[in-house]
């Protein structure tokens, strides 16, 4: 038999299975808390760190991704305090300085109130996310893609840079990659990226209505769970 | 070799080597650690036993290649008992002498005694030397009595008797009880209570637990796990055994970098050894127990060092860490409760058995107890591995221990922690070794790297150097540590380069504080810290960098001039001779001048003046 917990969110008292994490459970009550690297049906990894929220525990909040976060009987957490909106903010600025080129970017640019990028633009074509290497290990556990190198040198790539047997070109990696969504007037040339900003008039309903989803189509752009 | 079968076996054993190792009539002392190899102990070794050979005195005189004595600077170094005779920079010739005059008949040689760079003495025994006498040498004191190599040494001097003692009848919970008593913190650089941490190991839910001793330490100048692995291996391993005992556990690991092939190559031994004693395997002591433990090699990732990043590499994954929900004590090496603590912490385990808590916690202030090992490097006159208790201030550290700056320069900071620790700027010197005072202050005790500074480092450029090292050595999984560093260097290597804008400076503390709330690991959480400390103690350098354009300890290339002084200049001629790019002009006898357009700054000129005419600005 299912056991649920309840606990609390932003004030809302909630219940929910064990063992779902508190990003699912947020989606599922209607709390929108941005995320990019989650994809509903694939394993959590924590790479992108949108998602984060304060758990509130002993009278301490801890900073944590809501995503690893697992559902525990009374837990009391916080999704959109100043501090979290703030380092929101901090983290997809340093995603949309990175890799501007991609209308989810853009937009979760623009959930998290991005208004102006304090770093040079970069057009860079991964944020490694790694929802194609999940999917292609999880879903199909075809293990074609993976990350190869180490910090400034990660990416995704195939094993020793050749396309094995392994890829049967299901195009899951592709569906799933944020940056395949290009920005609404076309791919940005190097060189002349920019902060779009264009769909903020989209979050001017979800400010009043403090976080909760209205459907909006910024979710839609950065593939949001609700919608899968 | 007999295995040790119960622990009256060990007792006999122990009375037997005690005896023999009696019958000497001298015993030297030669460091076998890495330092002193590098400087050319082997040979020095080779040669003092060659000399016993040809005097007739192998028999009669104990020579032991011992592990790091700590002073390596000094190395070849020698301690020859009776006399506590310390003998420092030896060269291999210098066999025949120290054999025939201080062994034979007891004569010093000044020669080789160690000069104290303070007073300018020279000391003849290694008690008196200042750097040694200002430690409390708890852990350090060991090497010096053991051979690496060799168990019956590490038995000799009660080695494995706090084992003994636990499998006579300690329960585990009691075992418990007296680490959370005294107190002792994890000395990898989290300072987690090793007790607690202990206790929710076993009460984890698990057929199958793990102890794991982290020897993956990376920080640039820091290499205590590496000498007490080296030095003491069996010390590691009796505190691992007394640790799996107590949580549950029947296999153990040793993650040691690759890069430390003494450490990989005594921990092989060491494990050896105690398996022909009966000391690891089936039925340890003729009790229940039994304890298996492997020697796993890590690539030398920094990230590795971080606990999951650790059991991910250690179980053949990529060495990545995971968001730590779920606590590896509960959830760690293949997903079975697992206990990871530093060297240094399994090393302190046995004498808190032995000892008892109290004798532990007796030591050090209210949060943190016992001693701390800390790699004092950097511009002071002693560099080292030193020990200390907890709670000695910053300042008897640099100045009693390292002896105060190099060249009557003035010390300005010491970098605590390695490369996540932080820098303290001379007004907090007093501040005492403490996890918590330094992590309030803005640094951390981390793994007890001790880095000091004098006036002539930037700390700009400090920052810098130490992003530059986590940029390298970031996994890239998670977007602030991989981006986060990316933007902050970019903006210091902005700053450097005199291109600094002053509204660069909130955005670099902002983006600090925002990767160090929510990056994955302690890696990225911590990677701030240089950037952080120097904002809040040197503010008035990154000023001067942005608002004035000048580097005020004149390192940064980009914001110096390097100029003639006429009334010092002798027109000597020599600068003009060594300057690699023709920038120095001049007539001989005459005053010279730097053409600032063909000046490389590499500081070459400065070096070759005799008159100090060259000035930085």
């Amino acid at each position: 038999m299912k056991q649920y917990v309840t606990f609390t969110i932003d004030g809302a008292h909630v219940r929910a299975a064990k063992g779902a994490s508190v990003l699912d459970v947020a989606i599922e009550y209607g709390v929108c808390i941005p995320h990019l690297c989650h994809v509903p049906y694939l394993s959590d990894i924590g790479a992108c760190r949108l998602c984060i929220v304060e758990h509130i525990k002993d009278g301490r909040s801890k900073v944590t991704t809501s995503c690893t976060l697992h559902v525990q009987e009374g837990m009391v957490i916080r999704s959109n305090t100043d501090k979290i909106k703030r380092l929101r903010r901090n983290i997809a600025e340093l995603l949309v300085a990175q890799a501007p080129n991609s209308r989810a970017i853009q937009d979760i640019a623009v959930r998290c109130g991005v208004k102006e990028v304090r770093y040079p633009f970069r057009n860079s074509n991964c944020v490694l996310c790694g929802r194609c290497v999940r999917a292609c290990t999880e879903m199909w556990r075809a293990r074609a893609i993976g990350f190869v190198g180490r910090g400034k040198d990660r990416h995704v790539d195939f094993p020793f840079g050749v396309r094995s047997d392994l890829c049967k070109h299901c195009g899951s990696c592709v569906m799933l990659c944020p940056m395949s969504i290009t920005p609404c007037n076309g791919p940005m040339k190097t060189g002349e990226e920019y902060l779009c900003g264009k769909c903020e008039s989209q979050l001017a309903i979800t400010e009043n209505l403090s976080d909760s989803c209205v459907w909006c189509e910024l979710g839609k752009g950065f593939q949001c769970g609700r919608y899968q | 070799m007999p295995a040790i079968k119960n622990a009256s076996d060990l007792e006999a054993l122990r009375k037997r080597l005690q005896t023999q190792r009696g019958t000497f009539r001298a015993t030297l002392t030669l460091c076998g650690g890495t330092g002193c190899q590098a400087s050319q102990s082997q040979a020095v070794i080779d040669a003092i036993k060659g000399e016993l050979v040809r005097q007739g005195l192998e028999n009669s005189i104990h020579v032991r290649v011992s592990g790091c004595h700590g002073f390596c600077e000094q190395g070849p170094i020698m301690v020859i008992e009776p006399g506590n005779i310390f003998y420092c920079h030896i060269i291999p010739d210098d066999a025949q002498e120290i054999v025939s005059k201080t062994i034979c008949n007891g004569e010093i040689i000044e020669r080789l005694l160690y000069t104290d760079p303070v007073s300018g003495n020279k000391i003849q025994t290694e008690a008196e030397i200042p750097f040694y006498r200002a430690q409390d040498r708890q852990l350090l004191s060991k090497n010096r009595f053991v051979n690496p190599c060799s168990i019956e040494d590490y038995i000799a001097i009660g080695g494995y008797s706090a084992l003994a003692k636990v499998l006579a009848g300690m329960l585990p919970d009691a075992i418990i009880e007296e680490m959370k008593a005294s107190g002792l913190r994890g000395r990898g650089g989290g300072g987690f209570y090793t007790g607690r941490k202990w206790a929710d190991c076993r009460a984890a839910q698990g057929d199958e637990k793990y102890v794991i001793c982290n020897a993956d330490e990376g920080d640039p100048g820091a290499y205590m796990d590496r000498s007490i692995l080296e030095g003491n291996p069996h010390l590691v391993l009796e505190g691992m055994m007394i640790g799996a005992f107590a949580i549950g556990a029947g296999q153990g690991a040793i993650y040691v970098r690759r890069e430390y092939p003494l450490a990989v190559k005594h921990a092989r031994i060491a494990v050896q050894q105690a398996r022909e004693y009966g000391l690891l395997g089936e039925n340890i002591l003729g009790t229940d127990f039994s304890f298996k433990v492997e020697i796993a090699r890590g690539g030398g990732a920094f990230v590795c060092g971080e606990s999951t990043a650790l059991m991910a590499s250690l179980a053949g994954k990529v060495g990545e860490p995971r968001p730590k929900d779920v606590h590896t004590v509960e959830e760690g090496f293949m997903n079975k409760p697992t206990t990871l603590n530093n060297v240094e912490t399994w090393a302190n385990v046995p004498s808190i058995i032995h000892n008892g808590a109290a004798w532990f916690a007796a030591k050090g202030t209210k949060g943190s107890k016992g001693t701390k090992i800390l790699a004092l490097t950097g511009r002071v006159k002693n560099t080292g591995l030193i020990e200390v208790a907890m709670g000695t201030p910053l300042r008897t550290i640099v100045f009693d221990i390292g002896g105060g700056a190099l060249d009557g320069k003035a010390v300005k900071a010491v970098q605590t922690g390695g490369p996540s620790g932080g820098c303290l700027p001379v007004s907090k010197f007093d501040l005492p070794v403490d996890f918590d005072a330094f992590a309030e202050a803005g640094s951390m005790v981390g793994s007890g790297g001790m880095v000091v500074m004098d006036e002539s480092t930037c700390m700009v450029d400090v920052a810098k150097y130490f992003l530059t090292f986590l940029q390298d050595e970031s996994c890239g999984k998670c977007v602030p540590c991989r981006l986060g560093i990316d933007r902050m260097l970019e903006i210091i290597t902005d700053i450097t380069n005199g291109k600094g804008r002053p509204e660069q400076i909130p955005l670099l503390k902002e983006l600090a504080e925002t990767v160090s709330e929510t990056a994955l690991c302690g890696l990225g959480k911590t990677a701030p810290n240089p950037v952080l400390s120097t904002l809040r103690y040197f503010s008035e350098e990154y000023d001067a960098h942005v608002n004035q354009k000048r580097c005020p300890a004149g390192v940064c290339k980009a914001l110096i001039t390097y100029t003639i002084d006429a009334q010092k200049c002798k027109g000597c001629g020599l600068c003009l001779k060594a300057c690699p790019h023709g920038a120095i002009k001049g007539e001989k006898k005459q005053v010279h001048v730097i053409d600032t357009h063909l000046c490389h700054k590499c500081g070459i000129c400065t070096d070759e003046c005799n008159s100090q005419a060259i000035t930085v600005n």
